[in-house]
């Protein structure tokens, strides 16, 4: 029995989504680093016949997602590290940027309905609280921002030809 | 308030949209390796079903049934969705990049979710009001997200168990999204449909 539970993973444990970002500036303590594409999209088997790629290309989209943080392992440009956020963070990031702008729209349209009853007037109502939902995200992201919630952490150097996958 | 709670809960778990309307299923098998990427997806498919519902039902109400170009109502929800995709993208990004950057990866996919205008068809096809079809988006979209989830945690199991070699990887984890159908099943002539 001992044996089961020293086997099995403790689920439970916190963890960290990792991730493998190259660096590709440096600004005195600060590098600059790209993402490389994670199993989600990308890189997958069917990368080739995958509709997202319609949508902007890979390379405007990585650059998109370009992002920093303190280099006090003195980076150089080229290196492929490995970074981690908080399990935790995403979940907080997905319902400041999400589930407040929808708790909103809701809302202001249940309002609507229960004090006028007209599917006109609810719409507008709808459409408004999304409109406050977001800027109420936005005080909330900076907030999570200054605080560092958000922040991703680097972890150690990959090895060669290490990916988020193996 | 009865009405709108039974019409979320059947949404939801009656005619699950991936369990019953077998919408969404490619999502369902690529992005449910990880519990981290299932929340994500589920969060922002959620908001882009509830949006494009909204949109779809205004522009459908507005412009497609007064003038009778219902006929056009495919091409025009699919013009919808993607640009509800490109809004939400920009969105977050000018909300905060931080939050782009964790969740921007997601966004994209969702634009060739079939589950996402199958809701949104459906939502005309039943006549419902605004507030109506905005919940029922927003219960479908929860049960998505519920069964995103509840499939990330049984694959994220699953990789650590013993499988037999013949079984294991898609094989194992269709196996194991059908067992799941059979336990939605339970939920089958509960709530409003």
């Amino acid at each position: 029995m001992d044996e089961l539970a020293h086997s099995t993973p403790d689920f439970s444990a916190p963890t960290m989504v990792e991730g493998i970002a190259q660096v590709v500036k440096i600004e005195g303590k600060t590098a600059w680093l790209v993402p490389e594409q994670g199993s989600s999209c990308g890189s997958c088997a069917s990368a080739n016949a995958c509709g997202s790629k319609g949508i902007g290309t890979t390379a405007s989209r990585l650059d998109n997602r370009r992002f920093r943080i303190d280099n006090d392992a003195n980076l150089a440009v080229g290196e492929r590290v490995v970074f981690g956020i908080r399990d935790n963070v995403l979940l907080k990031a997905s319902i400041t940027a999400y589930a407040i702008p929808l708790a909103t729209l809701v809302l202001a349209g249940s309002l609507a309905q229960w004090m006028f009853g007209s599917d006109t007037i609810t719409m507008a109502a709808l459409f408004v609280g999304l409109v406050i939902g977001l800027g109420i995200s936005r005080m909330e992201a900076g907030r999570l921002q200054t605080r560092g919630d958000l922040a991703p952490l680097f972890l150690r150097r990959a090895r060669p030809g290490e990916t988020c996958n193996s | 308030m009865k009405e709108y709670i039974l019409l979320m809960f059947s949404a939801a778990l009656v005619n699950n949209v991936i369990l019953g309307r077998f919408l969404g299923l490619c999502p369902t098998m690529g992005v449910t390796t990880r519990l981290d990427a299932a929340v994500g997806m589920g969060m922002a498919t959620t908001f882009v079903m509830t949006v494009s519902a909204l949109a779809g039902w205004t522009v459908n109400t507005l412009l497609l049934a007064p003038f009778e170009l219902g006929y056009l109502r495919t091409i025009t929800f699919i013009l919808i969705i993607a640009s509800t995709v490109q809004f939400t993208e920009l969105v977050v990004k000018k909300v905060s990049p931080a939050l782009f950057q964790l969740l921007g990866i997601y966004l994209p996919l969702i634009t060739t979710n079939c589950a996402v205008l199958g809701i949104a068809l459906l939502l005309v096809d039943a006549r419902m009001s605004i507030l109506s079809s905005v919940l029922f988006a927003i219960g479908s979209a929860m049960g998505f997200s519920l069964v995103l989830v509840i499939f990330a945690g049984l694959r994220e199991r699953l990789a650590v168990m013993d499988v037999p070699r013949l079984f294991a990887g898609p094989p194992i984890a269709f196996i194991v999204v059908s067992l799941l159908a059979l336990a939605f099943m339970g939920f089958s002539g509960m709530g409003a449909s």
